[in-house]
């Protein structure tokens, strides 16, 4: 089960990856007919927009680390084993809360997309959008997992946090 | 003030004080806020894929990161590290100012005082303590001073996020950071040179001058960045966004081809690496523009802004009131939140009392940066903690001098805004 939960994630930071490396190359693309040849491309801003989208939530489903987001963990470090279990208790039923009980208007917002397409490479906007859906379905899923955890006796996460300012 | 308000920042600070990711806390405060309003809970869905999907400059951001981790991973860093020594080596407390030197360099380059810390920043702290000449300390404490300066100099991630909430020129507030870094950087030396003088720290053996030619030859590719980015902006050949991606682009070729220093496994790990980070802020940055719809849905801005009117309070008294408030803020938020959550609170007021928003967005960024080195939440203190294995004592015993002279720094950049804006002026800035 574990070795195929680590293919996985291996195949979820390949795709990681290629959104970076696609947003990345789009815009020197962009820049080069634009600056160099002096024919730009209308497609390569709507195709860095998509990629980030999709990079800020497809990494954030599945690349990221509870120690990899920006949080603030003063009390949490100075918290005894005990507290820090009640902690990240109350945080993972917040979080599991918060996303389920919007899901439903989520999924509604995403879908009523589907009437209206990208402007300039025609994608349909639900399909753009959905990676929003995937990422709160993994919350769902992985505070839920991650309650179950805790609730049945395991150790609560450390936090060492380092973020770009 | 609703009800609905008030709640929305009881579970947001309960969240986000008791270590819930900043991003999730924010998104369920969010959905706690539309649910007693009774609106529509896919609202916040709609705010943070809207923000992210509609703003072509946020994507500066995970360019730069990109950049600043090409530049760290190929021997860039080494390179400028190594002209710095043959430039100011030779004078007392001759580490520390190039220390100093390589951050003002590498601020040219990178946009991120925690890429510089944790690039450059490691390497210089291991030539400082190699033969015992400096304290491990007081290396790692110059090396965190100084590293706040990368994001006053030209890029700036913690600029572009500012421009993003404060509808400010991007190209202005970056020039209006260099004086502003500059000054910081000469204060910074100066208390090097005295702490070095009094305390009786070695000279080093100074690099023959001959050699000097040679040395700036194999950093002049590198050198040559800041240049481009410059005049890639000023030149008006590109917008900021634009000299993120060229910046990104000319450091991987100067080091996969140029320097020949990076390998495709190498180049995996670097775009996973800033992959983790740009997701990680962007994900803050969505969240917070979720949480700026709520706040100005409330009015809040518009409230603050009324009542300091009220208070018929001076534009230079409002300023050191904000600029206190942030940094007893900084002591505990990271630079991230503060700009993109608190500061949108002032940004009307500032209008109100005619204060510069440009010269504002540089002082409250140089502020938020002198945050990240106070204890008890200094990230870069962290950082080098992490990268080095100084410990933090240590940090925060040597480093209380080096905030003093930042601080003084700060308080020039408040009371000065001709300062700060005397360059902007000179490319056209009408403020």
């Amino acid at each position: 089960m574990s070795a195929v939960l680590t293919w996985l994630r291996r195949r979820a930071d390949n795709v990681t990856v290629a959104l970076l490396a696609a947003m990345f190359v789009a815009f020197i693309l962009q820049i080069f007919t634009r600056y160099v040849i002096n024919h730009p491309l209308g497609w390569t801003l709507e195709v860095c927009l998509t990629t980030w989208l999709w990079l800020v939530f497809w990494a954030s489903a599945f690349t990221l680390d509870e120690r990899d987001h920006v949080t603030f963990d003063l009390f949490y470090l100075a918290a005894r084993e005990r507290l820090r279990r009640v902690f990240a208790i109350v945080s993972a039923i917040a979080i599991l809360a918060g996303f389920l009980a919007a899901l439903p208007a989520t999924l509604d917002y995403i879908t009523f997309y589907k009437i209206k397409k990208s402007a300039t490479l025609g994608i349909r906007l639900d399909v753009v959008f959905s990676v929003y859906a995937v990422f709160a379905l993994a919350m769902i899923v992985r505070y839920a997992l991650t309650l179950w955890r805790l609730v049945r006796g395991a150790p609560p996460p450390a936090h060492v946090d380092a973020e770009p300012a | 003030m609703s009800v609905a308000f008030l709640l929305c920042l009881l579970v947001l600070f309960v969240l986000a004080g008791i270590g819930t990711p900043i991003a999730h806390s924010m998104i369920v405060a969010a959905v706690v806020f539309l649910a007693v309003k009774g609106q529509d809970l896919g609202l916040a869905a709609e705010q943070i894929i809207q923000g992210l999907y509609d703003s072509f400059i946020i994507l500066a951001v995970p360019l730069f990161i990109v950049a600043a981790n090409i530049m760290n991973a190929g021997t860039i860093s080494e390179r400028l590290l190594r002209f710095c020594v043959a430039l100011v080596g030779r004078f007392k407390g001759g580490l520390g100012h190039v220390n100093v030197v390589s951050s003002l360099i590498f601020s040219g380059m990178s946009g991120s005082a925690v890429a510089d810390a944790a690039g450059i920043g490691k390497i210089i702290i291991e030539m400082m303590t190699k033969s015992g000449r400096y304290p491990a300390g007081y290396a790692a404490a110059i090396t965190a001073a100084s590293a706040t300066i990368g994001p006053i100099i030209p890029p700036s991630i913690p600029m572009v996020m500012y421009a993003l909430v404060s509808d400010s020129s991007i190209g202005f507030l970056f020039l209006a950071g260099i004086v502003p870094g500059l000054l910081m950087g000469a204060v910074l030396m100066a208390m090097n040179a005295w702490i070095a003088h009094r305390r009786g720290f070695a000279v080093d053996d100074p690099v023959p001058l001959r050699q000097l030619p040679r040395i700036t030859a194999t950093a002049f590719p590198a050198l040559l960045m800041p240049v481009i980015l410059l005049y890639g902006i000023y030149g008006g050949a590109t917008t900021p966004t634009e000299a993120a991606a060229v910046a990104a682009a000319y450091a991987l070729i100067l080091a996969g081809l140029f320097y020949r220093a990076l390998s495709f496994s190498n180049l995996y790990s670097i775009f996973l690496q800033s992959a983790r980070s740009s997701a990680a802020v962007g994900l803050v940055i969505g969240a917070a523009l979720i949480f700026n719809y709520i706040v100005a849905s409330e009015n809040i801005p518009g409230l603050l802004s009324s009542a300091l009117q009220g208070l018929d309070i001076s534009p230079i008294a409002f300023l050191l009131m904000i600029n206190l408030v942030l940094l007893l803020l900084g002591c505990l938020l990271d630079a991230t939140t503060i700009i993109l959550v608190i500061v949108p609170l002032f940004i009307p007021a500032c209008r109100a009392l005619g204060i510069d928003l440009v010269h504002f967005g540089v002082v409250v960024v140089v502020n938020c940066m002198i945050g990240l080195v106070t204890p008890p939440y200094g990230i870069l203190l962290f950082v080098i903690n992490a990268t080095t294995g100084i410990p933090l004592r240590d940090m925060i015993r040597e480093i209380w001098l080096f905030v003093v002279v930042l601080l003084a720094a700060l308080m020039v950049m408040i009371l000065l805004p001709d300062l700060v804006l005397w360059l902007p002026r000179q490319f056209g800035y009408r403020g």
